[in-house]
């Protein structure tokens, strides 16, 4: 196990380097640099930036050098110094930005499978073991709706309803007096209060996912021959699914905590910016669209590393939770 | 200095939670009646300053307000009525590169600053100034004791630092802002009185205060030096340390996440810096933030007829919102006090005029201050020498112009709200140009086909024309949907009223990165562009010569050889180079008179070579504002150099009660 641990370990270390080279080409392709899409965006407003300035940008961000002398200046500095470099567009430490957001990210996510999770693993399991009752039937129905509706449709109107029929605010995760307060038990009452509402729109299309996934696993299982076995020996219906058909169906669950890493970083964008929620989602996708190219470097990085990171944790837990899986 | 500040910022929290830690806090002391009366009977007597910043002088916290203000503060006439004191103003910010939104509602605190009419340039940081005959010499006298957001004294040394110290210098800034160049040779700043300073050019500079008036022309007033010295090799030798201690790569970035730039986002992320503003940053605009708020400024240096200190309105929260499409629920649902950025599309007029009683706000016209809603650009120094050949030719471009049907543009695209146009100084302009604005503009498109057979663009056999070389007279118009999807529809339109010429069109509807980079590399057949230099035809006269690198699309290579002063780029044809001269003698004169001459020689050139093809003149826009929101003019201009609302003076905005 532990040779395994440390061998996957050490071939992340090349993943990544290459992983880092090809995101830094991808941000790099589209036509144009940070400087150019800088003028763009001030002349969506009329606003004109100085002929002069915008030659001093170029060179001060060093983006009139090639794109590979700028790719090992940036990879240089995270080896050797840990440092991910600057912004372009707030001229502040990449670290600084991306991890004064990681933590109400965390939070939003964490809370948001746990939730998926608290009901579609009991919705599921019970729409399987009652297949084609009453009650499998609304799961189904409402799943299915889950599925078919976007998110970030069911935010925007979920706000509108909100703004134009009750006059209220659901955008953001504290109400106006708590933005920049210090932390305090009010402050805590006021995220929660707000917390709900992305964590709903967010489980929703999961939680639908997941009842679907669930169903099918169990129904897999149900009519094996070992679940026969166990109810012949007497257990009781309940213990009988949670020890055998249960465990097993659980393995593609955890098969998925390897995109679950990553998501902390990049899920849920469109909703988290429809909703201005102050996750890293938005400042990902801003940094992309505006070429802040050691910005997106560094989330794209990131999202890698967690992903690469997901797997190993995933095959981990796979093994511990399946005996029958091999580790070679 | 931190210790003032943090006392600042706490009594400064907003009204509510301000007053209930004051009972609080009576409670606790009980000496209730004895801190709270003197302070309320002195701020009801005279009103000549906010409220809280009356209790704060009562409590030996602030120095009285005849020490905080010049002596000669700038007095500004109310635009309805004299106003109140408070209230919170919202706006709203998209969250990424809008520090321009911060910008022009605050930050217009240049030397001088335009009328509300935009055509004339009056003191302002500045209260007066000399220029000298040539126009080479301009003398600014500043407004004695007059002090920065911190209380330190604003005077000529700060003037001279930030343009000598900072400007000026290389690593900082690798060439100086082109405001303050003139002939390629920069101004020489030099102090002359603590309340005097002088501005010095090699040659005439008669556009100066012109340009000064811009958010471009704010450098002058921008760096406070006791405290961007503080991050300038030139005096401090430990830099280094404080270089690597923000984890930095170098001085000249730190510098500028201290001490910010005309528009970069740091001018906006740093609550520390001092400023001339009406209000200061509280909650700073950086990438993480939220929300940006600012306070009212106990320093600032303006006040109302009546000698009250501005600004009335105490606070301004701006939220940051990710989709434009919240801002526009904000908007109706009336949690956005004025707003015009982002909301201001055409298909967002009618939600926004349907939903004004409920929102409880009132709509502003906004003045456009470009010329043409969507100029048609076509590449006369194209790399084709067969397409340059047929850009080239005035007939061909006014068969075009004749085959449009402006129109029907107008009533389908616009909604009936502009009219045919060309280009030129706006209709009521002193510089308007009746041959330049309206010529070719009437639909004849049997005029046009009698003039593309004359040119030898036969029909082809399925009715397209073809030019001499074989190939079919076709080519590609860049536009910007994301930019501007009216320009889109127009072109629609066009495409059509051309196709009945047999003129093919592409429609070519791509992303702005790439717009640019095809400009700037003169790849394009054509570009579509709003048409600016209706009210500002000097500032920025892009379509009436080849000046501007970015935005002269009919000839990129034209404008390179002007800018580079002939050395690089194509040379222009002898029309061009005698607007070029008569552009550059334009801005060497200082008789506003003389100058209307020139200029008129100049466009009358332009008419003569009708190198841009435009449809209709630009439509006017709008913004809203609550309708308890007072002193808000329903009129203004809207424009970058005219950065509305901002020489509206907000400072001057009040709530009723």
């Amino acid at each position: 196990m532990l040779r395994f641990i440390v061998s996957r370990l050490l071939w992340m270390i090349p993943s990544l380097v290459a992983l880092s080279f090809l995101s830094f080409v991808l941000i790099e392709l589209p036509p144009g640099d940070y400087v150019t899409t800088y003028i763009a965006t001030l002349a969506a407003s009329n606003e004109v930036v100085d002929q002069n300035t915008a030659a001093d940008l170029r060179a001060r961000f060093g983006l009139d050098q090639p794109m590979i002398v700028q790719y090992f200046k940036w990879i240089v500095g995270i080896v050797t110094e840990g440092n991910f470099g600057l912004s372009f567009e707030w001229q502040q430490p990449v670290s600084e930005l991306i991890w004064e957001r990681m933590s109400l990210t965390l939070l939003l996510t964490v809370s948001t499978l746990l939730l998926t999770w608290g009901l579609a693993l009991p919705i599921g399991v019970f729409s399987a073991v009652k297949k084609y009752s009453v009650g499998d039937y609304i799961a189904t129905f409402f799943s299915f709706l889950g599925l078919a509706i976007p998110s970030f449709l069911l935010a925007l109107v979920l706000m509108y309803v909100a703004a134009v029929k009750f006059g209220q605010d659901v955008g953001g995760l504290f109400s106006e007096p708590y933005v920049a307060a210090p932390w305090s038990f009010g402050k805590v009452l006021d995220l929660l209060s707000h917390l709900w509402v992305p964590v709903v729109i967010l489980a929703v299309s999961g939680t639908a996912s997941l009842i679907r996934v669930m169903r099918a696993n169990m129904l897999d299982e149900l009519n094996k021959p070992y679940v026969t076995t166990a109810r012949a020996k007497g257990l009781s219906e309940f213990a009988l699914l949670v020890k055998y058909p249960l465990r097993v169906a659980l393995n593609p669950f955890i098969s998925t905590i390897a995109w679950l890493l990553p998501n902390l970083v990049s899920g849920s964008v469109i909703v988290a910016i429809v909703l201005s929620l102050p996750t890293a989602g938005p400042m990902l996708l801003q940094s992309l669209m505006s070429q802040d190219m050691y910005l997106a470097g560094a989330f794209v990085l990131l999202i890698c590393a967690l992903t690469l990171l997901g797997s190993l944790v995933s095959d981990i837990l796979l093994a511990l939770v399946d005996p029958r899986i091999r580790l070679e | 200095m931190s210790d003032r500040k943090d006392s600042k910022t706490e009594s400064y929290a907003n009204t509510e939670s301000a007053v209930s830690r004051r009972v609080l806090l009576q409670g606790v002391a009980g000496v209730a009646a004895l801190a709270a009366s003197p302070t309320l009977a002195f701020a009801q007597a005279a009103a000549k300053e906010a409220p809280e910043l009356a209790r704060m002088v009562a409590e030996n916290r602030l120095p009285p307000l005849d020490q905080r203000l010049p002596r000669n503060p700038m007095v500004v006439t109310p635009h309805e009525t004299v106003g109140r004191y408070g209230g919170t103003l919202r706006r709203g910010l998209r969250g990424s590169s809008d520090h321009n939104g911060i910008l022009r509602m605050v930050g217009n605190q240049g030397l001088v600053r335009w009328n509300l009419e935009f055509t004339q340039v009056l003191p302002n940081v500045a209260e007066r100034w000399d220029v000298n005959a040539t126009a080479t010499e301009f003398v600014f006298h500043l407004r004695q004791g007059m002090k920065w957001s911190d209380g330190k004294p604003f005077t000529a040394d700060d003037v001279v630092f930030a343009i000598e110290d900072c400007t000026k210098n290389a690593e900082l800034y690798r060439s100086v802002p082109s405001v303050l160049t003139i002939g390629g040779k920069p101004a020489v700043v030099t102090k002359v009185s603590d309340t005097a300073v002088k501005f010095a050019f090699e040659a005439p500079y008669a556009m100066f205060l012109e340009n000064l008036a811009t958010p471009l022309g704010q450098h002058p007033t921008l760096f406070p030096k006791h405290y961007c010295s503080q991050f300038h090799p030139k005096y401090n030798s430990g830099l280094d340390a404080q270089v690597r201690a923000a984890n930095l790569s170098d001085w000249p970035t730190l510098f500028r996440a201290r001490c910010g730039d005309i528009e970069i986002p740091s001018r906006w992320g740093n609550a520390e810096k001092p400023t001339l503003d009406p209000w200061v940053v509280a909650e700073a605009y950086t990438g993480g933030a939220t929300r940006v708020t600012m306070r009212r400024n106990p320093y600032f240096w303006q006040v109302d007829t009546n000698g009250a200190q501005l600004p009335y309105i105490d606070q301004l929260t701006m939220n940051i919102s990710q989709d434009v499409e919240s801002l526009m629920l904000d908007t109706i649902s009336g949690r956005i006090d004025i707003q015009d950025r982002h909301i201001d599309s055409l298909q967002n007029k009618p939600t926004l005029s349907q939903n004004m009683q409920r929102g409880g706000y009132r709509l502003v016209e906004l003045v456009a201050s470009g010329a043409q809603q969507c100029m048609i650009y076509l590449n006369m120094t194209h790399k084709d020498p067969a397409m340059r050949a047929m850009f080239a030719n005035k007939e061909f471009r006014q068969a075009l112009s004749l085959g449009i049907d402006r129109k029907e543009i107008i009533d389908l695209v616009y909604l009936g709200q502009s009219e045919p146009y060309q280009t030129g100084p706006r209709p009521g302009h002193p510089w308007y140009h009746e041959k330049l604005s309206r010529q070719f503009t009437s639909h004849d498109p049997a005029q046009a086909n009698a003039i593309l057979d004359r040119l030898g663009y036969r029909r082809g056999p399925d009715r397209m024309r073809l030019r001499p070389d074989g190939q079919k007279v076709f080519f590609a118009i860049d536009v910007i949907p994301t930019l501007y999807p009216d320009a889109v529809d127009t072109l629609e339109l066009v495409k059509r009223h051309w196709a009945a010429l047999g003129v093919d069109i592409k429609v070519n509807t791509i992303e702005r990165a790439l717009y640019y980079t095809r400009g700037d590399n003169n790849d394009h057949d054509a570009a579509t562009w709003p048409g600016p230099g209706g009210l500002d035809p000097i500032l920025d006269p892009r379509d009436y010569l080849a000046q501007h690198p970015q935005g002269s699309r009919y000839a990129i290579p034209w404008t390179q050889w002007y800018v580079s002063g002939g050395k690089e780029g194509q040379e222009p044809p002898e029309s061009q180079k005698r607007r070029m001269k008569l552009f550059d003698d334009a801005r060497a004169t200082p008789d506003i008179a003389k100058r209307g001459q020139i200029v008129k020689e100049m466009l009358d050139l332009t008419a003569d070579a009708f190198e841009t093809i435009g449809v209709c003149l630009a439509v006017n826009s709008f913004g809203i504002a609550k309708n308890n929101l007072r002193n808000v003019p329903l009129k203004m201009p809207q424009a970058w150099s005219w950065p509305n609302p901002g020489p509206a003076l907000p400072q001057q905005f009040f709530f009723t009660a």
